[in-house]
């Protein structure tokens, strides 16, 4: 039976198609967009209403083997927030209960980005051995199509091959990586740095700074990863977090960085945690945003601290260890066999915490001197900055510069001195720029063409929010959330929770790669070659670019 | 007779190692080899037989009908019920059985052992630092084992990885690490060590302590000869590359003071200061890691949670097998082997309890209903976790005739036929 559905009168902001708040209907049909649908068809009445694509998140930790560590970790803010079944529509969706806190549980997950009309989510940092976990958590998180990136650039293969200077077997072996574990793109977290910190090297503090083990630098890792991405044609190019995260005077390695891969494209992630002056904490957000303004084969995602409850989800096992150590809270640490790491420390961030506060104004900046919102995405590297409920509420300080000036007034001045923000940045997003940050520029970034939106032949993943003056409330209670045609919030309630679709690739390899690789397992690994592999992972990888 | 087939790369479920090469010879539906299974594993495939029989008061029925019954008997309005998840199910298996007690309202607890548990609420109040084993066989140069010997209960552990295999920073393997014993009274560490001192029970919280201490460079003065030597240790300990501590998280017939784990915890961790450090808890056969693992991303919770007021519940104090002996249930669902004995069976036993697994038509207790399924890694693919909580794929040399997942969703269909809303 063919399913269509008419979203009346509303408002649309649809920048991929240059429609900025337009009054026109959207068609659905069959889950997709399409021009028209005959009369009759069922109809949403969005008169007075926005109505945008589906959010899209480029960088979230919502369902790997690390966030189930950290939840784990987190019975205290699960017993404090209980969440019982929605009361679903259909017999067709069995409705979970679950726990909230700072990493919910899977299906209270999917429920709550449905909740804020994101329909699409990545996992950032999923290590390939883990991956059958994350695919398992992403079966059980509803309502959201949803993918993962694997974690490369300190998997000792990797290393060796760089070391021997076998780029092109390092290529190879990333595309065998990304199709075995179902993955959708490639993630660099800390280059070298985790290795270091295996290695009793504890960590790398610059650019060129080598592995001992290995004799390789974070630049060449850099570079052979990124050349992989853009020579296989994955649809996101690699998806980069940078050494030094979190230190005073990181900003230097983060422009070194950039410039290392000049003319490639590349993705730099929770970039203000990589947007710190020194040698004391001062804002680095200047020049940092600057460079991605003139460099148009550069995106990044912001990574916002917002002021509450957090917990920090990380890859970057060194990071991790200063956290626990600078704040005394209790500490995970979990070395993974060949490839990466794990850490975890949760943290509150306080307006009266001189760093936080600073922290708190560098994203703002990244976010309010930013040039082309194509290329720069909202996030809060949920769990890590804080929530992905908090995204209503990072949306309200870029759309309203009152809210934004009294949290500034609340916040610790000490560090902000000098700072852009302290100075006065009048700048308000409109509509159609939070459009752009929140689904259509990363869609774009992702080169998912069929998400971020409203074109015939998009996917049908639509928000419509009712009008309100304050943002916050009007981004956190979308009217309704449609997902793949299926109307998934109706009447600001969660009705219908559809499987959402997973998002991978599978690019192609020299076959001559595979003997080497199977007596590399058999000499190290502690997984079979032949069991590493994922099952069932659907065989429907989204293609790869032009 | 039909001839006999080979299914290579099989995991092993005998214990928690997981090991994945085992070659399994299977002849007319019955497994006569499996290699090089250790004596636990090859115990764990036996020859893979199990009955295949649909019981409905303890008489054949048929599916349908006893998935019928099932279903009423886990409706019952104002009942309270218990999902109890046995060892050897999938963690496909191990999803459905935390929706269906989602749905019932139920409490769900598993086979996690009391010991494993008090590990899993310390590593709560504290985290801990940890790694997969094949961090310990690449990188772990000083191994020190606590109170355990693995070679008993988890016999390929020291050969696949932590003792004798080269790794990437250990090219000579075992000639490249140093073993250190810590006997804990009659709990014993492994004959292979370099090192071995002995500590009485009565001293071993000291003595985790005090290395604590020593780590954190506060020098203990005035110890008997077994804490300096234990102190003595931390030298050893933090001029290692890589120091790997291993201890047996579960029980074992000796009593042991609880707050072992809590005190190895807290050394594994302190040692990262001077060097790097893992802890290893060794732990049981099936897939226990795999049930913990599901619960917490489905509820938030490890083990001992309640649904019964609509939402996940922790309760760690009071966990599920206490309260049915105490008669807190008037139903049951057992997923998995029924393999419960004493108090614990004798209350499943007078109460109404349907059985779904590996030989549950052979409970050792009475069943109101119980259909038989096959076992994880033997009879049914999927995942299954190893004690490191790496996720493995199940490769089965047997075909079962009925899937406990199916048989789950089964009856999820069939409650959810007499239950069509929750009970919320």
């Amino acid at each position: 039976m063919t399913v269509r559905l008419r979203i009346v009168g509303g408002t649309v902001h649809d920048p991929a198609n240059g429609i900025d708040g337009e009054v026109r209907d959207i068609c659905i049909e069959d889950g997709h967009i399409v021009a028209s649908v005959p009369d009759g068809a069922p109809t949403i009445d969005a008169r007075g209403m926005v109505v945008m694509a589906g959010g899209v998140d480029i960088h979230s930790h919502l369902a790997s083997s690390s966030c189930n560590h950290a939840r784990r970790l987190l019975p205290e803010e699960h017993s404090a927030e209980p969440v019982t079944a929605p009361a679903l529509v259909d017999g067709d969706y069995l409705p979970r209960s679950g726990t909230g806190g700072t990493v919910p549980t899977t299906f209270t997950s999917g429920y709550r980005y449905a909740g804020l009309g994101y329909t699409t989510v990545f996992d950032a940092a999923v290590a390939p051995a883990m991956a059958r976990h994350s695919h398992a958590e992403l079966e059980d998180t509803p309502c959201v199509d949803g993918g993962f990136f694997a974690l490369m650039g300190n998997d000792e293969y990797l290393l060796r091959q760089i070391a021997a200077g076998e780029r092109e077997r390092a290529r190879d072996y990333a595309a065998w990586l990304l199709g075995s574990t179902g993955a959708y793109a490639i993630k660099i977290v800390n280059p070298g740095g985790i290795e270091a910190w295996k290695s009793g090297q504890r960590n790398l503090n610059g650019l060129d700074e080598v592995l001992t083990t290995h004799g390789v630098s974070p630049r060449a890792i850099l570079e052979t990863l990124a050349d992989a991405a853009n020579q296989l044609r994955l649809p996101h190019p690699v998806h980069i977090h940078c050494n030094n995260l979190g230190q005073p005077g990181n900003v230097a390695v983060t422009l070194a960085s950039m410039q290392a891969l000049a003319g490639r494209r590349a993705h730099f992630t929770h970039v203000q945690f990589h947007s710190y002056g020194g040698p004391g904490w001062s804002s680095g957000a200047a020049p940092i945003i600057e460079y991605v303004n003139t460099h148009p084969e550069l995106s990044i995602d912001v990574g916002q601290v917002m002021f509450g409850p957090a917990t920090t989800i990380t890859a970057d096992g060194p990071v991790e260890y200063l956290l626990h150590k600078s704040s005394g809270r209790k500490w995970v640490n979990i070395d993974i066999e060949l490839e990466s790491g794990c850490g975890i420390v949760p943290l509150l961030y306080k307006d009266k915490a001189a760093v936080t506060a600073l922290q708190w104004a560098i994203g703002l900046e990244l976010f309010l001197l930013s040039r082309d919102p194509w290329r720069v995405v909202l996030s809060t590297d949920h769990p890590n900055g804080g929530s992905f409920l908090s995204y209503p509420a990072l949306i309200q300080l870029l759309m309203d510069r009152s809210v934004r000036d009294e949290k500034l007034k609340q916040a610790n001045p000490k560090l902000l001195a000098g700072s852009a923000l302290a100075d006065g940045l009048t700048r308000e997003y409109t509509l159609n720029e939070i459009a752009i940050i929140t689904r259509a520029g990363p869609a774009r970034l992702l080169g998912l063409r069929q998400k971020g939106h409203l074109g015939p032949g998009a996917d049908a993943d639509v928000t419509v929010y009712a009008r309100n003056a304050d943002i916050a409330q009007m981004f956190s209670t979308p009217r309704y959330v449609i997902k793949g045609g299926s109307l998934v919030v109706e009447e600001g309630q969660l009705r219908r929770a559809p499987a959402g679709r997973r998002l991978h690739v599978r690019p192609g390899y020299d076959d001559a790669l595979l003997p080497d690789l199977k007596r590399y397992f058999d000499a190290y690994s502690t997984v079979a070659f032949e069991n590493y592999p994922v099952q069932g992972v659907p065989d429907d990888p989204l293609p790869l670019s032009p | 007779m039909s001839a006999a087939h080979q299914v290579e790369h099989v995991t092993c479920l005998g214990c928690g190692c997981g090991c994945d090469d085992i070659n399994v010879t299977v002849m007319d539906d019955r497994i006569v080899d499996a290699i090089p299974a250790c004596p636990v594993g090859r115990a764990w495939f036996g020859d893979g037989s199990v009955p295949w029989e649909v019981l409905q008061g303890g008489k054949r029925a048929t599916l349908e009908h006893a998935l019928t019954e099932a279903a009423s008997i886990l409706t019952k309005p104002r009942g309270s019920l218990l999902v109890y998840l046995g060892p050897d199910l999938t963690s496909q298996a191990q999803r459905a059985a935390v929706a269906l007690t989602d749905f019932l309202g139920a409490a769900v607890d598993s086979a996690t052992s009391d010991a494993a548990a008090e590990g899993l609420l310390a590593a709560q109040r504290r985290g801990r630092a940890t790694a997969t084993l094949g961090e310990i066989r690449n990188r772990g140069d000083v191994l020190l084992f606590w109170g355990v010997d693995p070679n008993r209960r988890y016999p390929r552990y020291l050969s696949r990885y932590a003792l004798e295999p080269a790794g990437t920073q250990i090219p000579n393997g075992r000639a490249g690490r140093f073993v250190i014993a810590v006997n804990i009274g009659a709990d014993k560490g492994p004959a292979e060590a370099d090192l071995t001192i002995t500590l009485e029970p009565s001293e071993e919280i000291a003595a985790l302590s005090l290395m604590r201490a020593a780590v954190l460079d506060h020098p203990a003065r005035d110890q008997s000869p077994n804490l300096v030597s234990a102190i003595g240790l931390i030298g050893r300990l933090t001029s290692a590359r890589y120091a790997v501590l291993v201890h047996d998280a579960e029980p074992t017939e000796l009593p042991r003071n609880p707050l072992r784990v809590e005190g190895l915890i807290a050394l594994a961790q302190a040692l990262n200061g001077p060097t790097r450090a893992a802890l290893s808890s060794l732990r049981g056969g099936g897939n226990r890691p795999g049930a913990e693992s599901v619960l917490t991303w489905q509820t938030g919770y490890p083990f001992a949670v309640d649904h019964s007021r609509g939402y996940p519940r922790y309760m760690p104090g009071d966990r599920g097998l206490d309260r049915l002996v105490r008669g807190a249930f008037t139903a049951a669902l057992v997923v998995g082997s029924p393999a419960l004995a004493g108090e614990a069976a004798a209350a499943l036993g007078g109460i109404e309890t349907v059985a779904i697994g590996p030989g549950a038509s052979r409970a050792p207790f009475t069943t109101r209903v119980a259909i038989d399924t096959g076992t994880a890694g033997i009879h049914e693919g999927g995942t299954a976790y190893r004690m490191d909580e790496v996720p493995l794929s199940l490769r089965p040399p047997l075909t079962g005739q009925r899937s406990t997942v199916q048989t789950l969703e089964a009856l999820m269909d069939a409650v959810r036929t007499k239950r069509p809303g929750r009970s919320a």
